[in-house]
């Protein structure tokens, strides 16, 4: 299923690259304007399963990494384990100006994580109906989960004071 | 909402029917996912556990198949036994808790707190065998830390006994009860479509009808190596996911007693480099298991380094108790709330890491 389906978007998309993983994942690398296309070309294939949107921060690259993790639910008259369709499909954006259109229309399920990537990371989603805080209070001048944003001088920042760490105290 | 975790929901209102519900979470958003990356490989261990407070070891699972896979390390056959036993006696306790927790929701305290002795029963296993009740620390990479002490299967064997034993009491008492069915039928009902369509997984989709098990979809540890059934229920309402936990809960109980019975004898892990200086190679790879509230997966990434570049739960209350939980309340009442939420098995803990 993996193969076919690297044969499909090989001779449909342009601007990507696939390979198919040892342990038999599809891997699929567009670029941010089409990233949105090859999901719902995946949807329709059949990758009705959208598992996690994660996103990496590759400081060194000044690149942000949004990452789509996809399989298929089970269809009537298959059993568990019938189908082995997994993709992990990823794309890279600027840091400086990171941006996305959403795919809330493709699976429902992403607003969520749209919502959290854009909180912890910086990066916008355009589209999405609810890009505001999910878990965290406050403002941040750098987007807490990415590389530069510096956990012991937020909590100087904050509290006044480091707790001493291997020292006497 | 304690029974769940530190959770909030702003309901909008129209007399006693909700009009809109907004999912508040993170109260409980400790930013496990950053300090990960600051902390090496085994050091981890002891955080991920902490991420889902009712069942850890299925974190430490998770996170050890990560890092197995991204190292390439092989875990001896015995210890995939030891670990799916593991896996399937916290199955039990978590669900015994959930049942606490609903059982409570719905005002059945007797079997609330019956549900709760046995689960310490469960607990004083892990306690024997890990020096922890509910924190273990007994899954790393290359196997489990420790064979099972001597009579430790028997002792196994005696408990789940004794809490299989009492389910004609749990049955009269709660899961017949006509109370439970009036208070439960039809109530927080989520269709196969919406199930599919917000990425749910676990008790939500299988009280829709399908057969939707990692344990069967991509085995890990030994669950192909026992028969076993997956329970599905058809209504998809509060009803169906309670009476799917039950099920459940009796099929691990005859799970365990079929691994017991087929474990090999042998080593218990297979030996990894040095811990405290491991830089495991570079790569990302997405592992799943199934934990008692649906599929918990991690995508993990490393750069040759000694700790991970990133490392994201995908854990299975975050679609339930943020898009499912949103839909399923539009259009029921107030005094339903707790019902639903905990009929979803949402655990906050999972959704704010």
């Amino acid at each position: 299923m993996n193969g076919s389906l690297e044969r499909q978007l090989d001779s449909i998309f342009r601007d990507i690259q696939t390979d198919v993983a040892d342990d038999g994942r599809l891997r699929v690398r567009a670029t941010a304007e089409s990233v949105l296309s090859v999901l719902k070309f995946l949807k329709d294939a059949g990758c009705d399963y959208l598992q996690l949107v994660s996103c990496v921060d590759w400081v060194e690259q000044d690149q942000l990494e949004i990452v789509y993790v996809l399989s298929r639910y089970i269809r009537e008259g298959e059993q568990p384990g019938d189908d082995q369709t997994r993709v992990v499909l990823t794309t890279l954006v600027p840091r400086g100006a990171p941006s996305l259109p959403t795919s809330i229309g493709v699976f429902p399920i992403a607003e969520p994580y749209e919502r959290e990537i854009h909180e912890l990371f910086g990066v916008r989603f355009e589209g999405h109906p609810r890009l505001t805080p999910l878990f965290l209070e406050r403002e941040y001048d750098i987007p807490p989960f990415r590389k530069d944003f510096d956990t012991r001088q937020y909590v100087e920042d904050l509290f006044g004071a480091v707790p001493p760490v291997g020292e006497e105290s | 909402m304690g029974m769940v975790g530190n959770f909030s929901i702003t309901l909008t209102v129209e007399g006693d029917r909700i009009v809109k519900a907004v999912a508040n979470p993170g109260y409980l958003h400790r930013g496990f996912e950053k300090l990960m990356e600051l902390r090496s490989w085994i050091k981890n261990f002891p955080m991920v556990c902490r991420m889902n407070v009712v069942e850890p070891d299925s974190m430490e699972m998770i996170y050890s198949m990560g890092v197995e896979k991204l190292a390439g390390i092989e875990v001896p056959e015995r210890a995939q036994f030891i670990r799916s036993i593991y896996l399937e006696l916290a199955r039990v306790g978590s669900h015994l808790f959930g049942l606490w927790a609903y059982a409570n929701m719905l005002g059945f305290d007797t079997v609330a707190q019956w549900a709760m002795y046995h689960r310490d029963l469960v607990l004083d296993l892990f306690e024997e065998l890990t020096g922890g009740r509910v924190y273990h620390i007994y899954i790393w990479p290359g196997g489990v830390r420790r064979d099972f002490p001597d009579g430790f299967e028997d002792r196994i064997v005696s408990t789940l006994h004794s809490i299989g034993g009492c389910v004609p009491d749990y049955d009269n008492t709660f899961f017949n009860n006509r109370l439970f069915y009036e208070r439960a039928k039809g109530i927080g009902t989520v269709t196969r479509e919406d199930a599919v369509a917000m990425g749910g997984t676990g008790q939500v989709l299988r009280a829709t009808g399908m057969e939707y098990d990692i344990r069967k979809v991509d085995p890990y540890a030994a669950y192909d190596r026992v028969p076993w059934d997956v329970h599905t229920r058809t209504d998809g309402d509060a009803y169906s996911r309670i009476w799917v936990v039950r099920d459940e809960m009796i099929e691990s109980v005859h799970m365990i007693f079929k691994l017991l019975d087929a474990m090999p004898k042998g080593d218990v892990y297979n030996r990894i480099p040095n811990p405290f200086k491991w830089r495991v190679p570079e790569g990302d790879a997405y592992v799943r298991c199934e934990s008692s509230r649906g599929e918990l997966g991690l995508y993990i990434v490393s750069d040759g380094g000694d700790s991970p570049y990133r490392a994201h739960f995908r854990t299975p209350s975050y679609p339930h108790g943020l898009t499912v939980l949103e839909k399923a309340l539009v259009g029921e009442s107030i005094a339903d709330v707790g019902n639903i939420m905990i009929s979803l098995y949402v655990v906050a803990p999972e959704i704010d890491r």
